[in-house]
C-alpha cells in the first residue's frame, strides 16, 4: 500500500497520541519534504539493514506537551526518530 | 668543382641521408614502442604532447588540466595565495574545499612541472607541493574509435560516458566504451545481486538473468529444506522467487547488466553477464541482518555446486555491528567470491564511525561521486576503510516495470564497481579474488577531491582495469 503525506502525518499523529496517552488533537505539527540517506530513512532500528539510496520523503515534527518529536515518512513507511535513544517503525 | 671532389661530395650526401633516414627509423620504433606502454606524465607533458588523431581523446580530457597541487599551511590566508601565485605569474585553477589549503594551481609560463613544484616548495607558507599527475592512456584507448553502444538511452548513461551532458565534466566516467574493445562481458559471470529482489522479466534484464543449470540440483539446506532456485532465492520467505518489490535490486542489477547493444532503455556496464538475484529486502527496501546472511549463504553453496558466481554486490547497510555477519561475508571471501559494498550515504568518516557490511575486513568499500568527479555531498569516505569511488549521483537504470529511473547513493556506486569486476572476470576466468581486488585498486584514475579521503584515492577505471 502506498502511502500519502496524509495518510503518514494521520499514522504519526496517532502514534504518537498512543505512546503519550493524550488526544491527538492536542498535538501541534509540521511537514516538509526531505531526502533521507537510505532507504531506512536514517532511522533503522536495530538489526535492520538497508538500501544506501537517497530516498525522498517527508520529515513530520510534532509538539506534544512542550516537547518536539520527529517522525519520517516515505509512501513505503513511517518510523519515529529517535525516541528516547531509539528508533520505531510505525 | 673537379672530378675527385664530386665523388666525395656525393658519398658524403648519401651518407647523411641515410644517417637521417635510420635516425627517423628509430624515432618511429621508440614512438611505437612507447604507444604501447602504459606511462606516467604531467599534465603538463601532455598539453605539449603530439596531436595527432591517436591521442586526441586524451588531449581532449586533459586540455585546462592544472600544472601543480600546492597544500599551504594551516593559516595561510587566502588572499595571502593570491599574492604568491600572482608573483609567479600563475593562477589558482580550483580551491579543493574539503581539503583547506589544498590549490590546484595553472602555471601560465607552462614551465616544467618539476620546476614549479620547487618553486613552491621551498616557501615557508606552503607544506607541499606536487606536479599534476596524470595516467596516459594507453595505445587500446587511443587508437580504436571507442565502441558505441545501441541502446537509445545510452546518452543519458553519464558514468559510462560522460561527454559533458547536463553540465557534467568531459571524461569524468568510468572509461566503459574503451573497456568494451577488450570486452563486453560473458554469460559465463555470474554476479550475485543482494539485495530486493530483481524484477527478472524486466526487457533490458530477462536476457542477462541467471537460472539455475539443470545439472545442479535445487538448493536445499538442512534447516530450511529443498528449495526451488530456479530463478534465484528470496530469503525473506526462504523461497525460489526472488521478484523485486522495490525496485532498488532492479536498478542495481541494469549498473551492472543490463543487455548492451539491443536497441532497447540502456546497458549495463556488462552488456553479457548473469544476474542472480538474491532478496532479502521487503517492500520498503529494507531487511534483517539474519537474512542477509542466509542470502550470503546460499552464494557460497552455489558456488561450491559448481556456479561460477565470484561476486557479491551489495547496495546496502547499517550501523549495527554483526560478527554473524561478518564471519559469513569472511567465509565468502575464502571461497573467493568478491564483497563489494556501499560505503553509506551520512556524508560521515567511515574511519571513525563505521558503517557495515562495507566496514569489514575482506570487503570492497564503495565511495560515490557526481558527474563533476566530486565526491557526492552525501557519501561516507575513509582512509582506511573507503576503498574506490565510483560515479552515484544521478544514475540512470532499469526499474520495475519495464521502467528507467535516475536514482542516487552509494547503492548505484556499488555496482558499477562489481559490474567492472565482472568485466576483469569475463577476460580473466580464474582470476583468484586477492588478484581481482587488486587489480580494480591499481587501475584507478586519481581523483583530487578523492586525495587524503579514501584508500586509492581514485574512481575505478573499466579499460585501465582489463589492460
Amino acid at each position: 500500500m502506498s502511502l500519502s503525506k496524509e495518510d503518514a502525518v494521520e499514522k504519526a499523529r496517532k502514534d504518537l497520541a498512543q505512546r503519550l496517552n493524550i488526544d491527538a488533537g492536542a498535538i501541534k505539527e509540521s511537514v516538509e519534504d526531505a531526502d533521507f540517506p537510505d532507504m531506512a530513512l536514517g532511522a533503522a532500528e536495530d538489526d535492520e539493514m538497508s538500501g544506501q539510496m537517497i530516498t525522498s520523503g517527508w520529515r513530520i515534527r510534532l509538539d506534544a506537551n512542550g516537547k518536539n518529536y520527529e517522525y519520517r515518512a516515505d509512501k513505503n513507511q513511517v518510523r519515529l526518530y529517535k525516541y528516547k535513544g531509539r528508533n520505531y517503525r510505525i | 668543382m673537379n672530378r675527385n671532389n664530386f665523388l666525395i661530395h656525393l658519398a658524403l650526401a648519401i651518407v647523411l641521408i641515410l644517417i637521417a633516414a635510420f635516425a627517423g627509423q628509430l624515432n618511429k620504433w621508440r614512438k611505437d614502442w612507447k604507444s604501447h606502454v602504459p606511462r606516467v606524465v604531467p599534465a603538463a607533458d601532455k598539453k605539449r604532447a603530439s596531436t595527432s588523431t591517436d591521442i586526441a581523446l586524451a588531449e581532449s580530457k586533459l586540455n585546462a588540466r592544472p600544472e601543480v597541487l600546492v597544500k599551504f599551511k594551516p593559516g595561510v590566508p587566502l588572499d595571502a595565495i593570491e599574492e604568491i601565485t600572482s608573483r609567479f605569474n600563475d593562477r589558482v585553477e580550483d580551491r579543493i574545499e574539503n581539503d583547506p589549503g589544498l590549490e590546484s594551481i595553472d602555471d601560465l609560463d607552462n614551465a616544467d612541472p618539476a620546476e614549479t613544484v620547487a618553486q613552491y616548495s621551498a616557501l615557508p607558507e606552503v607544506e607541499y607541493a606536487e606536479p599534476n599527475f596524470e595516467i596516459e592512456l594507453d595505445a587500446v584507448e587511443t587508437a580504436l574509435p571507442p565502441i558505441h553502444p545501441s541502446d537509445p538511452r545510452f546518452e543519458d548513461q553519464w558514468a559510462l560516458a560522460n561527454s559533458g551532458q547536463r553540465g557534467g565534466k568531459q571524461g569524468a566516467d568510468i572509461s566503459a566504451m574503451h573497456a568494451w574493445l577488450t570486452t563486453t562481458g560473458s554469460d559465463k559471470v555470474v554476479v550475485a545481486v543482494l539485495d530486493s529482489g530483481v524484477d527478472y522479466t524486466h526487457e533490458d534484464l530477462a536476457p542477462n538473468m541467471w537460472k539455475r543449470p539443470a545439472n545442479i540440483e535445487a538448493y536445499h539446506d538442512d534447516e530450511l529444506g529443498t528449495i526451488d532456485d530456479e530463478d534465484g532465492y528470496n530469503a525473506i520467505d526462504n523461497a525460489g522467487d526472488p521478484m523485486d518489490e522495490n525496485g532498488h535490486g532492479t536498478h542495481c542489477a541494469g549498473i551492472i547488466g543490463a543487455e548492451g547493444g539491443n536497441n532497447v532503455g540502456i546497458t549495463g556496464v556488462n552488456w553479457k553477464v548473469r544476474i542472480m538475484p538474491l532478496k532479502f529486502m521487503n517492500a520498503g527496501g529494507f531487511g534483517t541482518t539474519k537474512d542477509a546472511i542466509e542470502a550470503i549463504n546460499y552464494v557460497i553453496d552455489r558456488k561450491k555446486a559448481g556456479v561460477n558466481v565470484r561476486i557479491i554486490s551489495a547496495s546496502w547497510g547499517g550501523t549495527q555491528r554483526s560478527r554473524a555477519l561478518q564471519e559469513v561475508i569472511q567465509q565468502a571471501y575464502e571461497n573467493d567470491i568478491l564483497f563489494v559494498a556501499a560505503a553509506g550515504n551520512s556524508s560521515v568518516n567511515n574511519d571513525r564511525s563505521p558503517h557495515y557490511p562495507s566496514s569489514y575486513p575482506n570487503v570492497l568499500s564503495v565511495a560515490a561521486l557526481d558527474r563533476h568527479d566530486q565526491l557526492a555531498k552525501f557519501s561516507n569516505y575513509g582512509l582506511k576503510s573507503v576503498a574506490i569511488a565510483a560515479p552515484g549521483v544521478d544514475i540512470l537504470s532499469t526499474w520495475l516495470g519495464n521502467a528507467y529511473e535516475e536514482k542516487s547513493g552509494t547503492s548505484m556506486a556499488t555496482p558499477v564497481v562489481a559490474g567492472v569486476a565482472a568485466l576483469i572476470m569475463a577476460e580473466n576466468p580464474r582470476i583468484s579474488v586477492d588478484q581481482l581486488k587488486k587489480r580494480l585498486l591499481a587501475s584507478t584514475d586519481p581523483i583530487i577531491a578523492l586525495k587524503g579521503k579514501i584508500a586509492t584515492g581514485g574512481r575505478v577505471n573499466a579499460a585501465k582495469a582489463l589492460q
